[in-house]
């Protein structure tokens, strides 16, 4: 215990300063006072961020990336993400007669050079043989019987009769095939086994190792609007093929400009559906809790009965009862079978407050100062609650895109060739394990949009909690 | 001053608590190896009781298969889909039957006689059933009876309609005993025509003419076919355990007269499931011998170093128009546009993909016969190459035509698969931008869509159509104005004059020349737009050789497979 000296400077009493009385802060609204909470959650501001981006992406990005969604590119079909393919300018396909037009070499050679149009094959006889099957292989054939795809057989199970002309069907002694069978710019190998007569490979086989260009006819550049007028372009030119950066569809479509097109789709929904239930909701429940006694017990009984029906089942109801002609988007008997459907929690929530607002001191004062109950609602209860309905909102809204990408990916949303990233990912999980890029895009729209709503909900409501007003 | 706490105390507590955390932690690791090993004993425990063998079972000479559907029964007279086709084929035999080489042979049947009245089959005298009785010929009598008795209600009654009084007996207009097909004696079958037939041989391997033993159907009491023990068996295997939805297993008929030819003892049918990759995962795995591929699981395939077999079905596809009065696609310049506006080879190398396709160029599939040789090669078809000058001119002249401004949406009534999800997505694209015509999709179940295309709900039907029975008239009597299928209700006077020509004619010049015909009234009066021929590719184990794709008859055949030691 030390000892204290005091000294007669501590019993002077204080300076009186103007300032000790001045709010130090400006005063600050309600709203004021959540934005500045937001902020400081850096995950709801990101989410927020995001958010803004998607609107952007989806309101502004069709209006820079001009492609036509439903465009078909058959030269691109299901091409992973990138940009800068090019392609040589040839004639239009016509039937093969059968001349080569490069110089044969033995065994397997090339009839003309080889093009995503086609690749024509020569081959000379193998000894023995009664009949031949060409393959096609991705890799290096190893040794045995697995050549690859089997693509032509000129063996015929059926023996000629005994008074059957030598030849009358061609197809036994042809030595020669066209393969036009999904080609792409990229290294092939080709092999042709002898039959014997029993239809059974010899085990001779010619080989072929070849690497195919792509190409495009004149016509096709035009129709695809690469050039304003095909007769500019001749065989042998080289133009720039359509840029794709997030690659194409099975159908050979721009994934990005169908994003965009499934974004307005998704988002609409998404924002169109919870905005009207939950005004609905709103209305509903204000008047439920405000009145009170049995009118207050019978509507809420009857949305106790509204959520007990089955969701989607009602959905798919709805939606079939609502008469969608074939080939119409059912985007309208989505969003109404929503509403019709969702309002019963929003009405409880809005109930629920305003009971509790009801009995709220400054209610009773502001009635005993002659307030009216239109007045008394709209202008207290309804904007006490607002918080709450904004929080049940953000959360809503991801529900419902997740509702109608469900639907769509059951095949009971949008209509083709409206994409909606519901049904892009119904289509890309048929190639899931070749082309994967067609499920992962639309299924990472969905999954970024419902976690960056919910992100921003719960920031919202941290945000709008009155209650933790004073931890600031 | 003693405001800071005991540090001792802490630890103490620290360390008690991180005691029983890593007890816990060990508990739960103990416990979790200990449930998956328990898991793990209990399904070996299972898998071994009842089990499926390996694809390969060397010891009991015996292979796996599946199958995308169980059968829904087996009662070969009023069977309908494939899956029943493939199980009636391993375990029935007809009077005639195809073989390794797709050609008609002797079955029960080991000679027989056909001119234009009628037909004598004289059977075997080794033919027997799998109870050891042999097979007469009042088993074909009364099992053709069957087929036609209205009130067994066969959907596939119409085959045995060339038989004599066949129609009117299946119309409930005479009793059965009227039909022309009666047991001389127990070996002997003599068959009277309705009118003349050039095929009838190729009609008795279908599963209708299979026969069934009347005492036998008659104990099981309307049960026939529902289970493995309510069938009786003539074919080289015998149906010894069905497990609905899981199971079926074939055991070899020692009964059976062409013992030699058999060389397995057992087929399992082991797994009963639709999905493709499922099935691929099985194969794979070597639990199946055998199975389809798609466009996409193809690389797959090819980097596993698989036999990859290629097989063409028979089965052709195209866009069938609807030809009632008041349809716009009635007009024969709008239908004439739009074959012109359309290459079926783009929809087959370019869209679909899938290996095995052939563009379609005719209502005819090349494995049909001619007079020598192919009747496609005999006689090429004529095609539409595309040109877009003239698709448009033929355009303007079916809008004046018809008097519009322009085209109201036509409505595409497809299937909801895959394939023709991705085949109706390109239509729509093709017309839109090579005619700008607008096409509406619509997508139903197989059921609703046959209701629609019955009761003529659409403009363009995306339809399809596989043989019953080997000859070009499957395909050609289609499109005559009396035909049931005929779901767009073409009437062309002269086509139906050919079927009748092709129907009635013994000689096969002019029953081909008949067909020539229709193949050329076909393309000239645009009543469909071909689009592709359907064709498999399947891989099938290393070690099993002689697994038989067929056109007709049972689609899958391990008959004649066996295991390569």
């Amino acid at each position: 215990m030390a000892e204290t000296a005091f000294t007669a400077d501590d019993f002077r009493p204080a300076a009186v300063t103007e300032s000790a009385q001045a709010v130090a802060r400006p005063s600050l609204s309600y709203w004021q006072d959540a934005w500045i909470r937001l902020k400081a959650n850096r995950r709801a501001l990101f989410s927020l961020y995001l958010v803004i981006g998607l609107s952007l992406f989806t309101l502004v990005g069709p209006l820079i990336w001009t492609v036509d969604p439903s465009l078909q590119d058959l030269e691109q079909i299901s091409q992973p993400p990138g940009a800068d393919r090019d392609a040589t300018v040839v004639a239009p396909h016509r039937p093969w007669d059968g001349a080569p037009e490069l110089p044969l070499r033995s065994g397997l050679s090339l009839a003309a050079s080889p093009t995503t149009q086609s690749v024509r094959l020569v081959w000379e006889p193998l000894p023995d043989a009664a009949g031949y099957r060409l393959y096609r292989n991705l890799f290096p054939a190893a040794g045995g019987q697995a050549l690859g795809l089997p693509l032509f057989e000129t063996f015929n199970l059926r023996e000629p009769s005994a008074g059957e002309r030598e030849g009358a069907t061609p197809r036994k002694n042809q030595r020669r095939f066209e393969d036009r069978l999904d080609l792409k710019p990229r290294s092939y190998y080709y092999s042709v086994a002898a039959l014997d007569a029993q239809g059974q490979m010899t085990g001779d086989v010619h080989r072929l190792e070849l690497t195919v260009t792509r190409v495009i006819t004149a016509q096709e550049a035009e129709a695809m609007g690469l050039v304003e007028d095909a007769s500019l372009l001749n065989p042998g030119d080289r133009i720039k093929l359509r840029a794709h950066p997030l690659g194409t569809d099975y159908l050979g479509r721009d994934l990005l400009a169908r994003l965009m097109a499934g974004a307005r789709v998704s988002l609409f929904i998404g924002i169109a559906a919870p905005l009207l239930f939950i005004a609905f909701g709103v209305i509903y429940g204000a008047a439920a809790g405000f009145l009170g006694g049995w009118p207050d017990q019978a509507l809420m009984r009857f949305s106790d009965f509204v959520v007990a029906l089955p969701f989607l089942l009602f959905m798919i109801l709805l939606r079939v009862a609502s008469g969608v002609q074939p080939g119409e988007s059912g985007i309208t008997p989505m969003v109404l079978a929503m509403v019709l459907l969702s309002w019963p929690a929003a009405a409880r929530l809005v109930r629920g407050q305003i009971l509790q607002i009801r009995e709220e001191g400054y209610i009773s004062a502001s009635r005993l100062l002659g307030g009216g109950a239109p007045y008394l609602v709209l202008r207290h209860m309804i904007p006490n609650t607002l918080g709450v309905i904004l929080v049940t909102m953000t959360f809503a809204v991801p529900t419902a895109i997740f509702t109608e990408a469900f639907l769509s990916f059951i095949g009971m949303g949008v209509a083709p060739p409206t994409p909606s990233w519901g049904s892009m990912c119904n289509e890309g999980i048929k190639t899931m394990l070749t082309t994967p890029h067609e499920l992962i895009f639309p299924a990472l729209f969905i999954s970024v949009t419902v976690l960056a709503f919910n992100l921003l909900g719960d920031g919202l409501r941290d945000a709008l909690d009155a209650r933790m007003r004073s931890a600031e | 001053m003693t405001k800071a706490p005991n540090p001792s105390g802490e630890s103490a507590f620290n360390r008690s608590a991180a005691r029983q955390l890593a007890l816990f932690g060990v508990a739960i690791v103990v416990g979790l190896v200990g449930l998956m090993w328990g898991l793990n004993l209990l399904a070996s425990l299972t898998a071994t009781a009842g089990g499926v063998p390996p694809a390969v079972d060397v010891a009991n000479n015996a292979i796996t298969v599946m199958l995308t559907e169980e059968p829904p029964q087996l009662d070969s007279t009023r069977s309908t889909d494939q899956v029943s086709g493939i199980v009636l084929g391993h375990v029935m035999e007809g009077l005639l039957r195809y073989d390794d080489r797709g050609e008609l042979a002797p079955g029960m049947a080991e000679a027989w006689r056909i001119d234009e009245g009628g037909a004598t089959f004289h059977l075997r005298a080794d033919a027997r059933w799998s109870d050891g009785q042999p097979v007469t010929a009042h088993d074909f009598v009364f099992a053709w009876r069957l087929g036609l008795d209205p009130e067994n209600a066969s959907e596939y009654a119409f085959i045995l309609y060339p038989i004599k009084n066949a129609e009117a007996i299946n119309q409930g207009e005479l009793p059965v005993t009227e039909l022309g097909a009666r047991a001389l004696d127990a070996r002997t079958l003599e068959v009277e025509f309705e009118r003349p037939i050039a095929f009838f041989d190729k009609l008795t391997a279908f599963s209708t003419y299979f026969p069934v033993r009347e005492d036998f159907y008659r104990a099981t009491e309307g049960r026939f076919g529902a289970d493995a023990d309510q069938l009786l068996y003539n074919g080289p295997f015998a149906l010894s355990n069905w497990v609905h939805g899981q199971s079926l297993r074939l055991d070899r008929n020692p009964h059976y007269w062409d013992q030699a030819r058999i060389r397995l003892d057992r087929i399992n049918v082991g797994y009963i499931t639709s999905d493709p990759n499922t099935r691929l995962n099985l194969f794979k795995d070597e639990k199946i011998v055998m199975t389809g591929l798609t466009a996409e699981n193809l690389t797959n395939a090819l980097e596993q170093r698989w036999h990859i077999h290629r097989h063409m079905d028979g089965s052709v596809f195209y866009l069938d128009f609807n030809h009632r009065e008041g349809r716009l696609t009635r007009n024969l310049n709008l239908r004439k546009a739009m074959i012109l506006a359309q290459d079926p080879g783009e929809l087959v190398y370019k869209v679909t993909k899938t290996p095995g396709y052939l563009p379609g160029e005719s209502l005819f599939p090349r494995f049909l016969e001619g007079v020598q040789g192919k009747f496609r090669d005999e006689h090429p078809a004529p095609t539409y190459p595309m040109d877009l000058q003239a698709a448009r001119a033929h355009l303007e002249a079916a809008r004046r035509e018809l008097g519009l401004e322009a085209f109201p949406p036509l409505v595409l009534l497809a299937g909801d698969n895959p394939v023709s999800n991705i085949q109706t997505e390109y239509f729509q694209a093709v017309f839109k931008k090579n005619l700008g015509l607008d096409i509406k999709i619509d997508r139903q179940i197989f059921k609703q869509r046959l209701a629609k295309m019955t009761s003529g709900d659409f403009d363009l039907v995306l339809a399809g159509w596989g043989p019953d029975y080997n000859d070009p008239l499957t395909y050609g009597d289609l499109y005559a104005s009396w035909n049931l299928n005929n779901r767009g209700r073409y009437s062309n006077p002269e086509y139906d004059r050919q079927v009748r020509i092709a129907q009635g004619a013994m000689d096969a010049q002019t029953r081909v020349a008949a067909f020539a015909e229709m193949q050329r009234i076909i393309h000239e009066d645009v009543v469909i737009i071909p689009n592709y021929e359907r064709g498999v590719a399947y891989v099938t184990h290393p070690r099993v050789k002689g697994i038989l794709r067929r056109v007709v008859g049972a689609d899958t055949d391990y008959t004649y497979a066996w295991i390569e030691p």
